[in-house]
């Protein structure tokens, strides 16, 4: 259902019936696409939708089964990414391709590094040029000395993002670009994408926040089951999600149950300090969402991984269920009741097994249950498997076998959920569990947080969202630079308070 | 790695629920029969029970000290001390027993426990410490050489003249309802590492800590214990293997543990256990064993000058390595 | 929650001089392992001869260092793109059988020998390569093989120990006369700063840093990986080239020994076997570490049966130096 017949002289990207498959899962079926150049176009889409897939055949990286591929006119279904390079396609990807053991100018500059007559690099000269480019993109706070592993996440994906935009691409290919970026950068990366369209670019980019797409976005492209759905140049936000997903979700976020006044303390932090850490102090009782907000990177991650034992406190302790706990490990942790989903910054590395199957990542975290004088119990292990899938509607077709790699990144994320489930935790501590993933599945997880508080647990949850920890918890503890500066509850944790309450200064 | 759901019904369900690793093992074995194959094409009793049994014997002594390669490489390590930890536990065991029966089992105890030891020290600097596994084995390695060489003055001392305990010469030798003993060791190691790896959770650890260091460890596995504990193996087993040669050749020598470093490493690699960790499991390493070993045999028996059986040897590895051993396309 | 600690905040010159020697650490403290340990072989040179050591000891640490510098070097390069190089030592193997039988006393027979040696190396190590990297085999198996290979091929041309290298090349190579062979050292370091800074150095280290990025970049990562090995080959045939000069004979089996102790110099020289950064200036300095502590092992009385206890003892402290050392600057990040 496209649009009516654009000007071909002015098409930047022209993808007609493109199909391409993965080890028998299909994840683009006859998808077409067109962009204009001057133009901004979002690609939406559920996970496993085929937004990576497409944008990756588009840079030349992967390769469609069937269909054609035209960039800028040119013919480009059976090349490669030096192909798409030439015809000045530029590309930033969810994969960085930063180096980290180089430094952020050597990184900028690689393959065009500024060399004398020897043919050999001028040092001095590269450092200078970092600087004019960051200068240039009005980037700020990040040293072109440094090395580019040792920066954060955010600052890394500005780093990727300059690299790109400093090569004047005439077509620009962004996959969620703005997933680990504070607020004000993804302002910054919009001027720059808005100035590249105003110079005569096409830029086509992914994202799952609604808010971005409708801001930025001249045309929406929306993909469902590998196909084009629609494209439009707006859309409504339900209308749309109805197109994604294929069903009407009419609210995104169920109701809060109430807490019980009475309820037990499930978890009290006391003046916990440590690295990045400077005295929190909290109660957490049984049934309640409690938030944790702030910028990203003002302790929230320290705060989890030392609840969990994952670290070490230097001062101060933990109370579960009134009784002191010495956590010295996640397994102490594991052992006392509670229980961590946390979605790394970059998604693979912390969470699952890759290569293991469903049925192995399921059951790390219980296997003294199911098992007996250290050997497994295949049928009880079986039993919790069927329980785990059945609960999160976890898509597999043989959870014995298949590595969860296979498993699209909405399933996935819920096989990490899975596996925390499994250990009946009393306390769950939710950090960014919905990162990166699908309105659909977001939905299913806010109803699952809710449920899982109906059910008396105590959770505590981190989202680099405001709008949603506004929308799900119950109060809010808003942090920066490792202690807790003000805590916000009822009809006053809206999304508004709490971004003012993370950019002011410490409350008196 | 998983088990296959039990499967009700045909074969196609279950070589569908058949994990890259598992399909890998039996390509491995199937190119160690290949090797056999081949062997008694070109030599008649090449492949008669009497030649099989000799071949699948030397394997032994490869498989033994694979499986603690095998193990410490499943988590991403690598033990390249077994070659003088064989050797000073050869020597040890030796002069331990000083050649006498009663002190046989003693001899056996004080072996295996350097074994242990020295598995231990290399796990707890691994481990704790942060001292990559290359580097701390190597290290380790011309550590035991050095105490060796200097405790027994070149295996000049007093004691090195000694014997193993003639009883364990004699049962090693000899063959129990047709199959040699030293080989029904080798299935007890087999039998107990894939018990292990497939079937506690302990080998579950084993696996995930190998995948993804950091998810483990999220997820309470102690990863710092799993990998103490599989460098204490992987030296108890270098330690048997030592043990074993001595019964079996009667004296220790020094430099007998040096081919075994690489030949562990080339069946543990073979045998489809892949050298970042995570994936691979003892059986395909046991294939790996036989089908080298098979193959240097096959060399020997063509009566080729020590060159070039060094040569083909080589030239072999190679051939197998590209018909069984290409990583993925990235 | 990266692995590494941020540090990336420049806000005046005393952090940056921490981050700089941060990144620099592995390096310098090869360095410094090297003067504290001349300083220790110094002074008991002195406690032992009551003199200092002369023109003949420094010569002589030098000739003898020369061959694992070079080797060290060589594997440094292949190490940098994540693989290993265990052939090296047949390499060394080869070179020194060959010239110990072929080379003739004539400048027109050293010099072409001499390059076709060379060739050889640079041949086998692309060969290294391609199996590698187009054939996508494990570099620890793919070198394991080509070792045998190569040692049988020594072994073909030089069964017994024997042959004869021409005193003159020794000369040239190994002068016993005075430490010449630091212009060789010289060479070699000037040579790796160059490639450093040349377009084929750069695709190595993104190589090592991280394969997938480095193809995004289009860098060919194939050939660049065969380029690697393929230095590692010739380096490796230079260091049998003065082995050979050193010992003025052939032994087709004296090459074995640097295969672990390449490695050695490597890890002395703070170079990760992760690949994607180092300095083979370090494994130079690394090299001349284990010269040196050989000779220092050797005044300070120890038994030399006990050699290997102490070369093992010293690689494990040194690497946990440079592991704490490197706690400590990172420290509060």
């Amino acid at each position: 259902m496209n649009d009516e017949t654009q000007d071909t002289t002015a098409a930047a990207i022209d993808a007609v019936g493109v199909s391409r498959s993965f080890g028998g899962v299909t994840a683009l079926a006859e998808a077409s696409l067109s962009a204009r150049f001057g133009e901004v176009h979002a690609l939406v889409g559920e996970n496993g939708a085929g937004k990576s897939t497409l944008i990756k055949i588009l840079g030349g990286t992967v390769k469609a089964d069937s269909g054609g591929v035209r960039i800028a006119g040119e013919d480009v279904t059976a090349s490669g990414p030096a192909a798409a390079r030439r015809l000045g396609v530029g590309t930033v990807f969810q994969e960085l391709t930063l180096f980290p053991w180089m430094t952020v100018a050597e990184n900028l500059f690689v393959g065009r590094e500024p060399r004398g007559p020897t043919q050999l690099i001028q040092r001095r000269k590269l450092a200078r040029s970092a600087e004019d480019v960051l200068a240039r993109f009005d980037v700020h706070g990040i040293d072109p000395r440094a090395l580019a592993g040792s920066l954060a996440l955010a600052q890394r994906q500005v780093v990727e993002i300059t690299a790109a935009f400093m090569r004047e691409p005439r077509i620009l290919l962004l996959d969620e670009p703005t997933s680990a970026l504070a607020e004000n950068e993804v302002e910054w990366l919009f001027g720059l994408v808005r100035r590249l369209r105003d110079e005569g670019a096409c830029i086509l980019f992914t994202s799952h926040r609604w808010g971005e797409v409708a801001s930025l976005a001249d045309r929406i492209t929306i993909l469902r089951n590998g196909t084009n759905v629609a494209t439009r140049p707006r859309f409504d936000e339900g209308e749309a999600v109805t197109l994604m997903t294929g069903r009407t979700i009419d609210r995104m976020y169920p109701d809060r149950p109430a807490v019980d006044e009475g309820a037990e303390v499930a978890l009290r932090a006391q003046d916990l300090g440590g690295d990045g850490l400077h005295g929190v102090s909290f109660e957490l009782r049984r049934g309640e969402i409690l938030g944790v907000g702030g910028l990203a990177g003002q302790g929230q991650p320290e705060l989890f991984l030392s609840l969990f034992g994952a670290r070490k406190l230097s001062r101060g302790h933990v109370e579960i269920s009134g009784e002191r706990a010495r956590l010295r490990s996640p397994a102490d942790a594991i052992r006392r009741g509670l229980a961590i989903a946390l979605v790394p910054e970059d998604r693979k590395t912390e969470g699952l097994m890759l290569p293991m199957s469903v049925k192995d990542n399921l059951t790390l975290a219980v296997l003294g249950r199911i098992s007996r004088a250290g050997i497994v119990r295949r049928k009880r292990e079986q039993s919790f498997v069927e329980e785990a899938i059945q609960r999160l509607q976890i898509r597999t077709r043989n959870p014995g076998v298949q590595a969860v790699g296979t498993l699209s990144g909405g399933n996935q994320q819920k096989v990490l959920i899975g596996r925390w489930l499994l250990a009946e935790p009393d306390v769950l501590l939710l950090f960014d569990i919905t990162r990166g993933v699908d309105v659909g599945t977001k939905h299913d997880l806010y109803k699952l947080v809710v449920e899982l508080a109906a059910q008396g647990k105590a959770l505590l949850y981190y989202s680099s969202e405001t709008e949603e920890i506004a929308q799900l918890c119950h109060r809010v503890l808003v942090m920066r630079e490792g202690k807790i500066v003000s805590e916000l509850s009822g009809p006053d944790a809206d999304a508004e308070a709490l971004v003012a309450a993370a950019l002011r200064e410490e409350a008196a | 790695m998983s088990t296959p759901q039990p499967s009700a019904s045909s074969g196609v369900r279950v070589a569908e629920s058949l994990t890259p690793d598992r399909r890998r093992t039996l390509v491995t074995f199937g190119a160690a029969i290949l090797v056999f194959v081949v062997g008694a094409f070109l030599h008649e009793g090449f492949a008669s029970a009497s030649s099989v049994k000799a071949i699948m014997v030397v394997a032994s002594f490869v498989g033994i000290v694979a499986a603690g390669q095998t193990l410490v490489i499943l988590v991403g390590g690598i033990d390249l001390s077994v070659p003088w930890v064989l050797n000073a536990a050869a020597v040890l065991f030796a002069t331990a027993s000083l050649g006498r029966d009663t002190r046989a089992a003693y001899a056996v105890l004080v072996a295996l426990g350097l074994g242990a030891a020295v598995g231990l020290v290399n796990g707890l600097l691994i481990a704790y410490l942060a001292v990559p596994a290359v580097v701390m084995t190597l290290a380790m390695n011309g550590i035991m050489e050095g105490l060796t060489l200097g405790r027994t003055q070149g295996l000049t001392c007093e004691t090195c003249a000694s014997y193993a305990p003639p009883s364990l010469q004699e049962a090693i030798h000899s063959d129990v309802l047709g199959i040699p003993v030293d080989l029904l060791l080798w299935l007890g190691v087999v039998l107990l590492v894939t018990l292990v790896l497939s079937f506690t959770t302990f080998g579950r650890r084993v696996y995930a800590t190998g995948n993804n260091p950091v998810a483990a460890f999220l997820a309470g596995v102690s990863v710092r214990v799993v990998t103490v504990v599989l460098y204490m193996l992987s030296g108890v087993f270098a330690a048997l293997a030592g043990i074993v040669l001595v019964a079996y050749s009667g004296q220790p020598t020094l430099g007998m543990g040096d081919p075994f470093l690489f030949q562990s490493i080339a069946a543990v690699v073979i045998g489809g256990v892949s050298i970042l960790g995570g994936r691979g499991h003892y059986l395909g390493t046991v294939a790996g064993a036989v089908g080298l070993v098979g193959l240097i045999s096959l060399l020997q028996a063509q009566n080729m000058p020590e060159y070039g059986r060094s040569i083909v040897y080589g030239v072999a590895i190679l051939v197998v390595l590209l018909l069984f051993g290409r990583e993925e396309r990235t | 929650m990266t692995t590494v600690p941020s540090s990336a905040m420049p806000s005046h010159t005393g952090v940056r001089w921490r981050s700089a020697l941060a990144q620099n650490m592995p390096l310098l403290l090869a360095f410094a392992i090297l003067g504290g340990l001349t300083a220790v072989y110094v002074g008991l040179f002195h406690g032992q001869l009551d003199a200092f050591p002369g023109s003949f000891e420094w010569t002589s640490i030098v000739n003898t260092a020369m061959p694992t510098v070079l080797v060290a070097v060589g594997q440094t390069i292949v190490v940098l793109t994540r693989g290993i190089d265990l052939s090296v030592g047949g390499v060394i193997d080869l070179s020194n059988a060959l010239a110990a039988t072929q080379m003739q006393d004539s400048v027109a027979s050293m010099v072409g020998w001499s390059l076709a040696i060379l060739a050889i190396g640079a041949a086998f190590g692309a060969l290294n390569g391609v199996l590698v990297a187009y054939g996508r085999l494990q570099p620890i198996l793919v070198t394991l093989a080509t070792l045998a290979i190569l040692q049988g091929l020594a072994l073909r041309a030089l069964p017994e120990p024997g042959g004869v290298i021409p005193a003159s090349y020794s000369d040239a190579l190994a002068n016993p006369g005075g430490p010449w062979s630091l212009l060789f050292v010289l060479a070699v370091a000037l040579g790796w700063l160059m490639l450093r800074r040349a377009r084929i150095g750069v695709r190595i280290f993104a190589i090592g840093n991280d394969e997938q990025a480095a193809r995004a970049h289009g860098i060919p990562v194939r050939r660049v990986k065969v380029v690697a090995y393929a230095l590692s080959g010739l380096l490796a045939a230079a260091s049998g080239l003065f082995l050979s000069a050193t010992t003025t004979g052939g032994d087709a089996t004296a090459g074995d020994v640097y295969i672990l102790t390449s490695i050695a110099a490597v890890v002395l020289g703070g170079i990760s076997f992760f690949g994607g950064r180092g300095s083979a200036l370090g494994a130079i300095a690394g090299a001349f570490v284990l010269t040196v502590l050989t000779n220092v092992l050797f005044f300070a009385g120890i038994d030399p049966l006990y050699q290997s206890f102490f070369q093992g003892l010293f690689l494990v402290v040194a690497v946990l130096l440079g592991a704490v050392l490197g706690r400590l600057l990172r420290g509060s990040a």
